[in-house]
């Protein structure tokens, strides 16, 4: 099983520098965090999933749809029955929370979205060489990019445990939730203890392949900014300027605030 | 000149380990050597390999006492990054060592590192891509990769960084008979064009005839470092070391010559069984023919048959195409073939592992689609390559009982369940022990105990032989022998093709995703032209009977139908 995210489609966002990308990822967060509303936070979501479908990373998303709603569902709950508001819609429940909670839902997918997309486009080693390139130390950039890759790893690892087990064991999934996750508990506790194993070995395989051996480090992978990266950076400064401008002047933000 | 290495005195012990790895090795190797380290598990060969660019001492925490010294500078001096552009290792675990997104970033990991400039890097990519037969691999994951294309690739990645002395841990355990033969010939090159030091583990012995020396290594100690024809032909201490002789070689051995007269290879073999005028017994040999169509004759009902079967992958790559199989009750079957052939796709229809893109596989009495894997105690049971990934509970009993628990059995019959699966696998008492104390061959047995503990009728196993020395592969297949006598079939999936020759029955060869050849082994090997197309060799002992008209497929076959002159 291929552990990674990337999806090597070629796409120009895939064609962008990394840092443009680095820059474009945060530019998203801060767009999600200017506004409050719901409907200005589904155009943000609007311009996420557009990115999404210009870079062809639908796919990705699709697989962690799962993880989306279930963020969603626990943010407009807990945040409608817990947040405070004037106007009550059902027990608990009042108008203003509810609406914020559904805000606070379609920021973080944005969020979760952007940063899919992002791994969608961009190897792991190019999220290194774009750090590097933003003054980072390549120690902690490499670091960085070997946590991004320690979860598809995990899963990997864990997936082929389950079917180890499943084929002497046929009974793994069955049982209502609790019993079925407490038959899966200690493959997990194997996955962790497996990839902690081979990680083991990664390092002396990466120290065996000059890791840190105090030159000057060069790199495969060309970066430049072209004139394509200025252009899309410029217009998503002036989106971001604009935005900001608007919550200023007081659109966008919490209801009834 | 310095030699390239030079080790003095080395002992070493891990941190938590009581017994030391290493005594007291003492090795110098010249520049330009081509060493081979042979010896059973557990002897120090990967702790040696470790030691020769610093990560003992200074990667792992331990005692160590003596010098290694690499051209000159000791590895006490400097940083293992250092050591790297010297020394280049290839570690025997090839999966754990890949670890980028692509294959030519991960050939140009060295070489980034070291700081070597772009396109000269991008050259080095191209040239050592070749040298392992990757060409056009440069955008695939290596995750994506067959076993044996992966072993390759960490091959490239050391050898893009162009280091004066090359270390390769195992590298060919999980390449077909070709591929092996590829690595042996990449090391060849090496050394002969730009004078390259090699140390390489190795344990078929096939592969290391043409070796300058070979290395005995026995419980941290060497035993013997002698020019490899030498050792080769000192059948009783390979025997004694756990290291499988040359079976032309242990052929003659038993015949009564002396070690000077050995020959090595088939061809030396034929020559001297001439010029001896020793010959084939004709009847002796139909006898062995006769005996394969009587086991034949004596199998049970079909309980695997395959028919059309096709899978294609989510990816649109098409795995199996075709294939027509029937399995009978009390079969030993090994399936063999190139890597990436589709060995392991074509094994994982019979348990439902995977589903059948096209045609049908009919399990005992139902398709193996409709089981889903649920039932248990159901007719087929699969042992996993690793079996790491199979163990996880505290003790032996607890993880042989794992099965028949789950599945809501009565104390009394787990314990009988578990008893009789140690029983089969020679761990009987043993169920107190702690999984992860145990070596690879007894964590090898509890997972085929685990997986007798259901009671299968069928018993799958995906190659057996690796991380196994000679000894204890022959122990796991003497198991597999005595379970298969005692009713189980067995399916081997397998790259060793002297353990398909001696203990399987019956052999499918697949090719491309079809089943190229199948029969009883001895009509499968000896086609020989068939096999080299699937990248598959006989063992030494078939081609050396082969080349007589006569097909043995093991050493005992061969002295049994053998007669001396007059």
């Amino acid at each position: 099983m291929d552990p990674s995210v990337y999806l090597d489609r070629g796409t120009f966002v895939h064609r962008l520098d990394p840092k443009t990308k680095i820059f474009l990822l945060l530019g998203m967060v801060a767009l999600a965090f200017v506004f409050a509303n719901p409907l200005y936070l589904l155009a943000v979501l609007a311009i996420v999933l557009f990115f999404g479908y210009l870079s062809q990373s639908m796919a990705n998303l699709g697989r962690i749809w799962p993880i989306l709603l279930a963020v969603a569902i626990a943010s407009v709950i807990l945040l409608s029955v817990f947040g405070g508001g004037q106007t009550p819609l059902f027990p608990f429940v009042e108008r203003e929370a509810l609406i914020y909670g559904v805000g606070i839902a379609l920021r973080l997918d944005a969020i979760i979205m952007a940063g899919v997309i992002f791994l969608s486009t961009t190897r792991i080693e190019e999220v290194a060489v774009g750090l590097v390139r933003l003054g980072i130390p390549y120690r902690f950039a490499f670091a960085v990019s070997k946590v991004l890759r320690l979860i598809p790893t995990l899963v990997a690892t864990g997936t082929t445990i389950s079917r180890a087990k499943r084929a002497r064991c046929p009974d793994l999934d069955s049982g209502n939730i609790i019993s079925r996750n407490r038959k899966r508990l200690p493959l997990l506790v194997l996955a962790f203890v497996t990839t902690a194993r081979s990680d083991k070995v990664s390092s002396m395989a990466m120290a065996s392949r000059g890791f840190g051996a105090g030159t000057g480090r060069t790199y495969l992978l060309h970066v430049a900014m072209g004139r394509r990266d200025v252009l899309i950076l410029l217009v998503f400064v002036l989106l971001l300027a604009g935005s900001i401008a608007l919550r200023v002047m007081g659109y966008g933000g919490p209801e009834g605030s | 000149m310095d030699p390239a290495v030079s080790i003095e005195g080395l002992a070493y012990r891990y941190r938590g380990q009581q017994k030391p790895a290493l005594k007291g090795i003492d090795l110098e190797v010249a520049e330009g050597e081509f060493v081979v380290v042979m010896g059973p598990s557990g002897a120090g060969k990967s702790t040696l390999c470790v030691s020769l660019n610093g990560l003992i001492p200074n990667f792992f925490r331990g005692e160590m006492e003596g010098e290694v010294r690499v051209e000159g500078r000791s590895t006490r001096e400097g940083k293992v990054g250092e050591f790297a552009q010297d020394v280049g290792l290839v570690f025997q675990d090839f999966e754990a060592q890949l670890f980028s997104t692509d294959v030519a970033l991960e050939v140009a990991f060295g070489p980034e590192n070291f700081g070597v400039e772009r396109d000269e890097m991008v050259r080095r990519v191209e040239r050592v891509l070749g040298q392992v037969r990757l060409e056009g691999f440069e955008g695939r994951t290596p995750a994506t990769l067959s076993g044996g294309q992966k072993q390759r690739l960490a091959i490239a990645s050391v050898l893009a960084i162009e280091p004066r002395i090359l270390c390769l841990d195992e590298p060919t355990t999980e390449l077909d008979p070709a591929g092996k033969l590829g690595v042996f010939e990449i090391a060849e090159d090496l050394k002969a064009s730009d004078d390259v030091t090699l140390i390489v583990v190795e344990h078929e012995p096939e592969e290391t005839i043409d070796a300058d020396r070979i290395i005995v290594l026995r419980d941290g100690n060497i035993v013997t470092d002698r020019p490899a024809r030498e050792v080769l032909r000192d059948v009783e201490l390979l025997e004694e070391s756990s290291i499988m002789p040359l079976q032309v070689t242990r052929f003659f051995h038993e015949m009564g010559l002396w070690q000077g007269q050995l020959p090595l290879t088939p061809e030396e073999g034929v020559a001297e069984f001439r010029r001896r005028k020793w010959r084939v017994n004709p009847g002796r040999h139909q006898r062995l023919v006769d005996a394969d169509k009587k086991r034949e004759e004596g199998y049970g009902e079909p309980v695997i048959q395959v028919e059309g079967l096709t899978h294609r992958y989510p990816n649109g790559v098409v795995a199996l195409e075709g294939v027509d199989l029937t399995v009978r009750k009390g079969e030993f079957l090994a399936v063999l073939g190139h890597n990436g052939a589709g060995k392991t796709t074509l094994v994982k229809h019979f348990n439902g592992l995977l589903k059948p893109t096209e045609g049908t596989v009919v399990v005992g009495e139902e398709e193996s689609t409709e089981q889903r894997l649920r039932r248990p105690g159901q007719g087929v049971g699969y042992v996993f390559q690793n079996p790491d990934h199979q163990i996880f509970s505290n003790t032996v009993f607890d993880e042989v009982a794992y099965g028949p628990k789950i599945t809501g059995m009565q104390q009394g019959e787990i314990e009988e369940r578990v008893k009789e699966a140690l029983d089969a696998v020679g761990m009987e008492g043993r169920g107190d022990e702690n999984p992860f104390g145990l070596t690879r061959s007894e964590r090898q047995r509890v997972a085929v105990a685990s997986v007798l503990a259901a009671r299968p009728e069928v018993l799958i196993l995906d190659e057996p032989a690796t991380g196994l020395d000679y000894a204890e592969l022959r122990a796991m297949m003497e198991l597999l022998k005595s379970l298969n006598e005692a009713g189980s079939t067995i399916i081997a999936v397998t790259q060793t093709m002297w353990i398909a020759a001696e203990y399987a029955h019956r052999a499918a060869v697949v090719r491309d995703g079809k089943v190229a050849l199948q029969g009883t082994v001895r009509e499968v090997f000896t086609q020989e032209d068939g096999l080299q197309a699937a990248a598959l060799r006989p063992p030494h002992i078939v081609s050396f009977s082969n080349a007589l008209g006569y097909p043995a497929l093991s050493v005992e076959e061969m002295f049994e139908v053998t007669e001396e002159e007059g």
